[in-house]
């Protein structure tokens, strides 16, 4: 049973599909991205990758419902069990891309 | 009546709307005397009451249901005491009535002027007024396939 706390973010993984946004009942990540060519040396063509330029999570939102853990098709979402992030304001609670990738370092 | 075959505990007795009451008072007869809860799902064509009876000493539960289509069905509050406030905060949720309620107040809500609030079609004003941040469109689709130059449809 994994532990159920926060949502922690692994970049590296993400390629801004946007299903966890879509997929999420309390509408509470948002996700900004683009995308860049790269040139591969003997290829055809420049490959495209998704570059992520911004993730949220609002936890004054989410109802731990794990539904984004459990959509993201490239386990870039991963359930972590600390519970200890109080705030004095509510929109502190907005976790963005810098702090859910902190988690796991 | 006996569980449903297999169920772990979680298969449905659906009864018709006519029968709640009959079908509860069975239960009740049996042995499961205690209700651990009754509240509704709206389904759309009708508002689906659910209630989980237990029986205390052998700890094995019913779940039953029904459809109500006709805005109204018998309440269980005289043989199961505890459904009163059940059936009180279900009837103000769903906008249902339970026929032969000893008490029928609203449990939760104040104003009776807005409507049943976890009727589907009662629209949450936060989600209303706000964007969904799923609309974002990402523009990374290219519009069209490998190899294709831009000009491809312009006459050289």
């Amino acid at each position: 049973m994994t532990p159920h706390g926060v949502i922690a973010l692994i970049p590296a993984a993400c390629t801004s599909c946007m299903l966890c946004v879509r997929e999420c009942p309390s509408w509470c990540i948002t996700l900004d991205s683009h995308t860049e060519s790269i040139d591969e040396p003997g290829a055809r063509r420049p490959r495209t990758v998704s570059v992520l330029d911004g993730f949220t999570i609002d936890y004054g939102l989410c109802m731990y419902c794990g539904i984004c853990v459990d959509v993201c098709p490239f386990d870039a979402l991963e359930w972590l069990g600390q519970h200890d992030y109080p705030e004095a304001d509510r929109s502190a609670l907005v976790h963005d891309l810098d702090r859910l990738s902190a988690w796991l370092d | 009546m006996p569980a449903p075959a297999g169920d772990r505990g979680r298969a449905v007795i659906a009864v018709d709307c006519s029968a709640w009451s009959t079908a509860l008072g069975d239960l009740h007869a049996e042995g499961f005397v205690y209700l651990d809860f009754l509240t509704g799902v709206d389904r759309i064509d009708s508002i689906e009451i659910v209630a989980r009876v237990v029986d205390p000493s052998t700890l094995e539960g019913r779940i039953v249901a029904t459809r109500v289509t006709g805005g109204s069905v018998a309440s269980i509050a005289s043989l199961f005491p505890a459904a009163g406030w059940h059936e009180r905060e279900t009837a103000e949720m769903f906008g249902i009535a339970f026929d032969g309620h000893p008490d029928p107040r609203p449990l939760l809500l104040h104003a009776q002027s807005s409507r049943p609030p976890l009727l589907k079609s009662t629209v949450l004003a936060a989600r209303a007024v706000s964007a969904w941040p799923g609309g974002v469109e990402i523009v990374r689709r290219s519009q069209r396939p490998a190899g294709v130059p831009d000009d491809w449809l312009k006459p050289r």
